[in-house]
């Protein structure tokens, strides 16, 4: 019997590193600037505003999933009523606020697009606009290279219209800012005002706040990642997106509350229990929920075989692309799978921060894997698939090069950087949480 | 830690006049889980092997109390989960994709049957049933293993007979020691728990 409860020790010395969290974030703020800016040079150097485009819609896209993972987690355990949670509630409320201005970095570079391709459209003249990302905002270009799928793509032009689009993308991050908002000014207030008015609101709030987030994580992947293909679709690409939202944000959850305590803080009030939960959840969300949905959605796919819907996954399969695939089918599910089914491995902070730390990783890997491949040229022509396979055996993955690592770390220190800031300037536990106590007497059975 | 069910019918006790009548061990009650708790410490670090704890509810860190050590129960799973996985490939492959023969009972053969110009020897198609066998087979061994683990169902219980046992379902929680154990000794042992504050030691008999 631990009674660490009776003694763990709330005051700031214990809740609070304003000053050692203010140092790291002193340092991540150049190592993004310096990371981002080579990215740059690196994608001016290369000159291909596609490759460009689809490495910054992986980088954004990445970032973007931690922090709804984290709102995601928040959310959930006021929808459950969770006593557990309480301790290891503030990382995540923290990544979920960066939803606050993560529309910044996507919206300025959309909206520019949306308008430069306006007006290319209105001059006839070509220049940049959302069709270096996604197809469908150049129907006339559609028209005259790929007629087959202009034609698919002209029944779905209501949907996949450019104002529209842009209209769609503002209330996704409007939703998201508004509910990370609420539950992180809300969580955040309650340590100075106390009581559980706050706790009843936030309880009260969850439940149409989740649907909200089902809603919008949804139509943001159809919209963002679908659609870069827009002839095909998958009614499970929503709920796959989730499922990278959900690896990514608990892994990050996980690794900041271990940093957290390695800088000196929760001593007594996170306890191994919490890091075994949390790694319950990273196993149960990140690598098991992932391989079930991931599955599901290539097996029907594979068994109905029909070409419209196969094309996605044979882009998946040409070239370097398939050993690709297999890595991220063994890094993802089958290796962290056999790693972290153990309790031990969950309980002691280090070899759950490696399966964290991995599984981030293996979050940027997957978003790579749905964002950049293309569908092969000369499908239409192929009679069989080995001649399309041998066609393009060559064809380039480059995920291991400099631009694209530059990208990932920029934007990962660039949101280390505010995520920091932010447990800078707050209790890193929600410390007059009436569930507190509760969470930490907290014990697996 | 077992909890067990209320008796019926709690009777008086049987007649002690009967010679056959043994002392199955000592059972002593206590008021709370915290005093339960340190009793059962106490218990522990006296040596004693053969006793048990009896709780209305499941109290927290008494198996460290007791000195209780983890149970294999999850290796035991996982090795049952993976041979369904393994049973649901070779099940598949075999009626699927060959067309040797086994002796299982009788001589079964496998029976190749193309389906959609898949290759006979398709994996995906395979991985909904290995799956859900690797599912049904480890929560069968969980939910027997645990049973067995436990020695359960044990019909009946020596101190079942123990009038005031029955509380160890509602407001009272009970330490109880074996005579068979090596250092049980009626008045020692039984001093002993009155020491660490038990409300009433009493005999039970097997």
């Amino acid at each position: 019997m631990s009674h660490s409860h009776d003694h763990a020790d709330l005051g700031p010395s214990n809740t609070r590193a304003d000053a050692a969290i203010a140092r790291i974030a002193g340092r991540l703020l150049p190592a993004a600037v310096v990371l981002l800016a080579a990215a740059a040079w690196l994608a001016w150097k290369g000159g291909d505003a596609n490759a460009t485009a689809k490495l910054y819609l992986v980088s954004f896209s990445f970032i973007l999933a931690i922090s709804l993972g984290g709102l995601f987690f928040t959310m959930i355990q006021f929808l459950t009523r969770a006593g557990w949670s309480v301790a290891v509630r503030r990382p995540a409320e923290a990544l979920a606020s960066n939803l606050r201005w993560l529309w910044i970095p996507f919206m300025l570079p959309l909206l520019w697009l949306w308008w430069k391709g306006g007006q290319h459209h209105d001059a006839g003249t070509h220049a940049l606009g959302l069709d270096v990302l996604w197809p469908w905002a150049n129907l006339e270009h559609m028209q005259q290279h790929e007629p087959a799928e202009y034609e698919n793509v002209l029944k779905k032009a209501g949907w996949l219209d450019p104002n529209f689009f842009v209209l769609r993308a503002a209330i996704y991050f409007a939703v998201w800012a508004v509910l990370a908002t609420i539950f992180f000014k809300g969580s955040t207030s309650q340590d100075t005002v106390g009581g559980t008015a706050t706790t009843d609101r936030l309880q009260k709030l969850s439940g149409p706040s989740i649907i909200l987030f089902g809603l919008t994580v949804t139509f943001a992947a159809f919209d963002w990642m679908m659609s870069l293909t827009p002839t095909w679709f998958s009614t499970m690409f929503g709920v796959y997106f989730f499922t990278v939202c959900c690896t990514a944000g608990f892994s990050a959850m996980a690794l900041v509350t271990i940093r957290l305590q390695s800088l000196g803080a929760l001593k007594g009030i996170v306890t191994r229990e919490h890091l075994q939960d949390l790694g319950k959840y990273i196993f149960a969300f990140g690598i098991v929920f992932w391989a079930y949905i991931g599955f599901s959605q290539y097996m029907l796919i594979w068994y109905g075989n029909i070409p419209e819907e196969t094309t996605w996954f044979m882009a998946r399969q040409m070239g370097g692309w398939t050993t690709f695939s297999w890595l991220l089918i063994a890094g993802h599910f089958v290796v962290p799978f056999v790693f972290m089914i153990s309790r031990w491995m969950k309980r002691w902070n280090v070899t759950l921060a490696v399966a964290s730390a991995w599984m981030l990783f293996m979050s940027a890997v997957d978003l790579y894997w749905l964002i950049v491949p293309v569908i092969p040229a000369g499908l239409a022509d192929a009679t069989t698939y080995a001649e399309l396979a041998e066609k393009h055996k060559d064809a380039p993955v480059g995920f291991f090069t400099l631009a694209t690592l530059c990208s990932i770390g920029g934007m990962l220190c660039l949101f280390a950087w505010r995520t920091a800031r932010t447990l800078s300037r707050n209790h890193l536990v929600p410390v007059r949480d009436p569930r507190l106590g509760e969470s930490i007497a907290f014990q697996n059975i | 830690m077992t909890t067990f069910a209320t008796p019926s019918s709690t009777t008086a006790p049987a007649s002690t006049e009967t010679s056959v009548a043994q002392t199955w061990g000592l059972v002593a009650r206590f008021a709370n889980p915290a005093e339960l708790m340190h009793a059962a410490e106490a218990v522990r670090k006296a040596g004693y092997r053969y006793w048990d704890c009896h709780s209305p509810f499941p109290v927290h860190g008494i198996d460290h109390a007791m000195g209780i050590s983890r149970t294999i129960l999850p290796v035991v799973v996982f090795g049952a989960g993976a041979a369904g996985c393994t049973l649901g490939f070779l099940l598949q492959s075999f009626t699927n994709s060959y067309d040797f023969s086994i002796w299982a009972m009788v001589w079964v053969t496998g029976y190749p049957f193309l389906i959609s110009g898949k290759p006979l020897l398709s994996f995906p198609a395979f991985v909904p049933v290995m799956f859900e066998l690797t599912i049904l087979l480890s929560a069968l061994t969980t939910a027997f293993g645990m049973l067995a683990f436990n020695q359960l169902p044990e019909l009946y219980h020596p101190l079942l007979k123990h009038p005031g046992f029955g509380r160890a379902t509602d407001d009272r929680f009970f330490i109880s020691i074996e005579a068979r154990d090596p250092q049980f000794l009626r008045s020692k042992t039984g001093e002993f728990l009155k020491s660490l504050g038990a409300s009433s030691v009493e005999v039970v008999e097997s």
